[in-house]
């Protein structure tokens, strides 16, 4: 698909800026009604999904040309998709997938961020895009003696991803899911300094040509060494495997869980029993690529024909990702598992959860924008009354971490591994 | 042609250099609109030169100010959802409200709230009924501003029975006059608070709104009070899910029916009744016979299809003359005489509950739908876009006679496939105040980047329209420019006197008047 393919998409919108709200239904209260992130910041209408699809439609038009401006609403989001959640209640639009294939264009034009260069040049150096050695990927696994699937054959590849490769600060999550994996008997193995990036940061800032190089890869690998399952603990890369892979057409033999849906599967199969109390009131973070994100990406070809005089249907009938079929229930059984635990809803949660802050490139980007938005998120926390914040995806961690250093809020962060490590 | 240096550089002083641009993807994003192909033949409107984001009275103020010294046009707008949002053309300046957003105060004992311009329908409402209240919500969604259709827009919602009209809901205001003059109606201008529209102060609603709203032609609306009505349910209601067959949990205090007539006359007639009665929190067509499959499908497709089926069926028939009610009350005894009354009514005027609605997920559904009134957007979903037509705000009789007229008037732009073929009968509205006075408007689906599809559409609410006027139906609910002048002369040439307040309030002719009305009398009218 490319942005002309979505014309009558941007055609149609019909300003009415339910991209800007959570489904309004769901608004519980003034505060923590705003859904958007990018338009809460930037306030013009072109930082809404509405906004992006009516600036798309101008470029292609030729009515407007690329200015610092464009290029700058293009990037200053962080795609998380609650917008096109709030849009598709109502409406059979695609505004995630017009912003996506505008910053495709906007790559294919040559108009790209000097931080996300950065990016890129990481990744074609390195197979990260965080600018680290490729060399030292798999140091975070050094001592653990967990299989090397590219040597051996393990029942589990668990995918690290590049974050907790690389952040020294959240290493130890990872060390801790292999433990715990292990504890439950789980055959598992990873690919160690060979395991490559997912390729999804390239596909969100418009990088198509690497994005299809690392699902290829990734793919073909993991087929190649007879893997039947991938388990990841990076929501991000979960996203990208079960959502955006599809879209290159490869066959993948093998299943993609997130660490949260295993673990739910195995203290639902009493391989792993949690005993010790943790006391403590939590509230749970939904990273946008392990809910409404991680739907898998569903391909359509056909053409839209008018039926009842003027009524456009599309044939054969699209089907729609509308982020009701997102990984929700899984972290939250795993939590509500702990015994002594109390879990607490923040007002946006789930499919309209607000973002972290960290995606689309806007970490690298626009670091101030990425970490006002996590603080808006502890923000909506504390108001729950929570002791913690509990999240399943290092990139959310890891924006968390850096808004809480800078705020000083008074508020735990874990990850929900690091609280079923405690209960057992 | 662009704002001169010297006043851009001005405007850039008042709202700091984040809140202002002229940049062209900024501009395009604000000529964009809902029906301007109606004005421009495609989506987008005249650009404005710039647009600005104030964020306090003040700014708003020394904005206008600064219009009136360099003679530069401005339109305000709030949530900004149809073409009347869109500036009149060259050398305007559009005023997005968006940054003026909070609610100043919810005053549970006197019941009223008072609002800056960017707050929704949905976040006042979530905050009214933590204090056991409940706000008016137009029908255009709970995702518009209350402020602008308390003060500067028409527009009706099915609480109406219940709750009234917006502008008859509006309480004190806050006004920042074309001139930049500050003026405070009602108590607020004698000081006394919010609580009061018309006094201890100065009562100018009629000035300030007319009945249909200046549509930014007169000035900036900074602030406003609403007033209030109770609310029968729990401070918040748990509800799982966001698509919209989701349902709501319908409290004890609440009952929701279906309800549909023998004719027109009896559906009339038992409106009038609920009225004198004065039963019911919602009344009115929200889901008229040609909207009922949207209860069960979410997509186009799927929607041709159901209306296919039913049709054919003949299960349509049964909502023919159909209205939807929700009772509330605030106790066991009293919602067990409104439910008696509405018995009464249904059985002096013919009318039946429709039985395939009474089913309990489909009553939660209509539920969510009339309480958050959140469904609107749906209507685009079918051909692309929509328009509205007759409606005016009349006696309920008149505007009875309003649907059957547009049922009538729409067929043949159906048989010519023009518009979509929804059956004939989307005739949305209500009666209001008790039935003091109601609205139906006809609503027309089509493709507007079909041009055969816009030309029917444009045709019919052009023929509608007059035959509004032929048919003393009153000024149809459809906004375009020039509207006073066509309409005035048969309507007590009430553009006459909007002129004068034209002149009066606006002397340096700042306000872009587009919407409302030139100064002077255009050639040849």
């Amino acid at each position: 698909m490319t942005l002309l393919d979505y014309r009558n998409d941007m055609q149609r919108c019909s300003r009415c800026s339910l991209c800007k709200w959570p489904p309004l239904s769901q608004i519980k209260s003034w505060r923590f009604s705003n859904v958007c992130p990018s338009m809460v910041w930037g306030n013009f209408h072109a930082y809404s999904a509405g906004g992006r699809m009516i600036a798309a439609l101008a470029l292609l038009d030729g009515r407007i040309d690329y200015t610092d401006k464009l290029v700058e609403i293009v990037y200053r989001c962080q795609m998380g998709g609650a917008c096109d959640v709030s849009c598709k209640v109502n409406r059979d639009l695609d505004p995630l997938e017009v912003m996506l294939e505008l910053r495709a264009k906007c790559v294919e034009d040559g108009q790209v961020l000097p931080a996300h260069m950065v990016m890129i040049e990481s990744l074609r150096s390195d197979d990260n895009a965080l600018g680290e050695p490729k060399a030292e990927r798999g140091k975070w696994a050094e001592g653990l003696e967990v299989k090397d699937i590219t040597r051996e054959k393990a029942e589990v590849l668990y995918f690290a991803g590049c974050r907790y490769s690389f952040d020294r600060d959240l290493q130890r999550i990872a060390r801790e899911t292999v433990k715990l994996l292990r504890m439950a008997g789980v055959d598992v193995g990873i690919s160690g300094k060979e395991e490559a990036c997912c390729g999804g940061r390239a596909f969100e800032i418009g990088y198509r040509g690497e994005f299809t190089k690392y699902a290829e890869h990734n793919i073909e690998t993991w087929n190649a060494a007879g893997v039947r399952t991938v388990v990841t603990s990076c929501a991000d890369g979960y996203g990208t495997l079960r959502s955006d892979y599809p879209r290159i057409g490869k066959t993948m033999n093998f299943e993609v869980m997130h660490i949260t849906e295993y673990l739910d599967r195995l203290i639902e199969e009493g391989r792993l029993k949690l005993t010790k109390s943790v006391p403590l009131r939590v509230t749970y973070h939904d990273p946008c690529h392990l809910g409404r994100l991680s739907e898998p990406y569903i391909p359509w070809e056909g053409v839209e024909k008018k039926v009842l005089g003027q009524v456009v249907v599309k044939d054969p009938p699209k089907e729609f990702r509308r982020g009701t079929n997102g990984i929700y229930e899984p972290p939250r059984h795993v939590l509500s598992s702990i015994p002594g635990l109390q879990l607490v809803e923040m007002e946006r949660i789930k499919e309209y959860a607000w973002c972290c802050g960290a995606g689309g490139g806007v970490k690298e980007a626009y670091p101030d924008f990425a970490l006002w938005t996590a603080t808006e998120r502890i923000e909506e926390a504390m108001a729950t009354g929570a002791e913690a914040l509990v999240t399943a995806c290092p990139w959310c961690e890891r924006n968390f971490k850096d808004a809480l250093e800078q705020s000083k809020a008074k508020i735990k962060l874990y990850d929900v591994v690091e609280l079923l490590l405690e209960a057992l | 042609m662009g704002l001169r240096r010297d006043s851009y550089r001005v405007l850039e002083g008042i709202v700091g250099p984040q809140n202002i641009s002229e940049d062209p993807v900024i501009l395009d994003t604000y000529a964009f609109q809902w029906l301007a192909e109606t004005i421009s033949g495609t989506k987008f409107a005249a650009r404005p030169e710039a647009v600005l984001l104030p964020g306090s009275t003040e700014e708003v103020q020394a904005v206008i100010k600064t219009c009136n010294r360099y003679g530069i046009r401005y339109k305000a707008f709030s949530t900004g959802w149809g073409p009347w949002n869109t500036v009149g053309g060259e050398g305007v300046v559009q005023l997005d409200l968006r940054r003026m957003n909070r609610i100043l105060d919810v005053d549970a004992k006197n019941m009223y709230a008072v609002v800056e311009p960017y707050v929704i329908g949905a976040q006042l409402q979530v905050e009214a009924m933590k204090r056991g209240l409940n706000c008016h919500i137009i029908g255009a969604g709970s995702n518009t501003s209350i402020l602008a259709s308390a003060t500067s827009m028409a527009g009706y919602g099915l609480s109406g029975i219940f709750m009234g009209y917006s502008g008859c809901n509006v309480l004190a205001v806050e006004w920042v006059l074309p001139t930049g003059e500050i003026l405070r109606l009602g108590s607020l201008g004698s000081g006394a608070g919010w609580f009061c529209g018309d006094g201890p102060g100065p009562s100018l609603r009629g000035v300030m709104r007319g009945f249909i709203g200046a549509l930014g032609g007169l000035g900036v609306f900074t602030k406003c009070a609403v007033k209030l009505y109770p609310w029968y349910g729990p401070a918040t209601i748990p509800m799982e899910g966001i698509r919209p067959l989701d349902g709501m949990p319908i409290p004890e205090s609440f009952r929701v029916h279906s309800l549909t007539f023998p004719s027109w006359e009896a559906l009339a007639d038992a409106v009038y009744r609920i009225g004198e009665a004065e039963i019911g929190y919602v009344v009115g067509r929200a889901l008229p016979p040609g909207m009922i499959p949207v209860l069960n499908v979410s997509s186009s497709a799927e929607y041709a299809q159901m209306l296919q089926m039913v049709t054919r069926a003949g299960v349509m028939d049964e909502f023919k003359y159909c209205i939807q009610t929700i009772l509330g009350a605030s106790s066991a005894r009293e919602l067990e005489y409104q439910e008696r009354a509405l018995e009464e009514i249904m059985s002096e005027t013919g009318g039946t509950i429709i039985a395939s609605m009474e089913e309990a997920s489909v009553r939660e559904v209509l539920f969510r739908a009339l309480i958050k009134v959140e469904g609107i957007a749906r209507v685009f979903q079918l051909a692309g876009t929509f328009a509205t037509s007759l409606g005016a705000g009349t006696s309920w009789d008149a505007a009875v006679a309003s649907g059957k007229l547009g049922e009538q008037l729409k067929r043949k732009y159906i048989e010519q496939g023009a518009i979509a073929d929804d059956g004939g009968d989307l005739a949305w509205g209500g009666a209001y105040q008790h039935c003091r006075f109601g609205h139906l408007e006809e609503i027309i689906m089509y493709d507007f980047q079909d041009a055969e599809s816009l030309k029917g559409a444009d045709d019919y609410v052009a023929e509608s329209a007059q035959a509004a006027v032929e048919k003393s139906l009153g000024q149809p609910i459809s906004i375009v420019p020039g509207m006073a002048e066509h309409f005035g002369p048969t309507s007590f040439n009430y553009h006459i006197w909007m002129r004068k307040i034209k002149k009066a309030f606006d002397p340096g002719m700042t306000a872009d008047p587009s919407f409302y009305i030139e100064a002077e009398q255009p050639p040849g009218k």
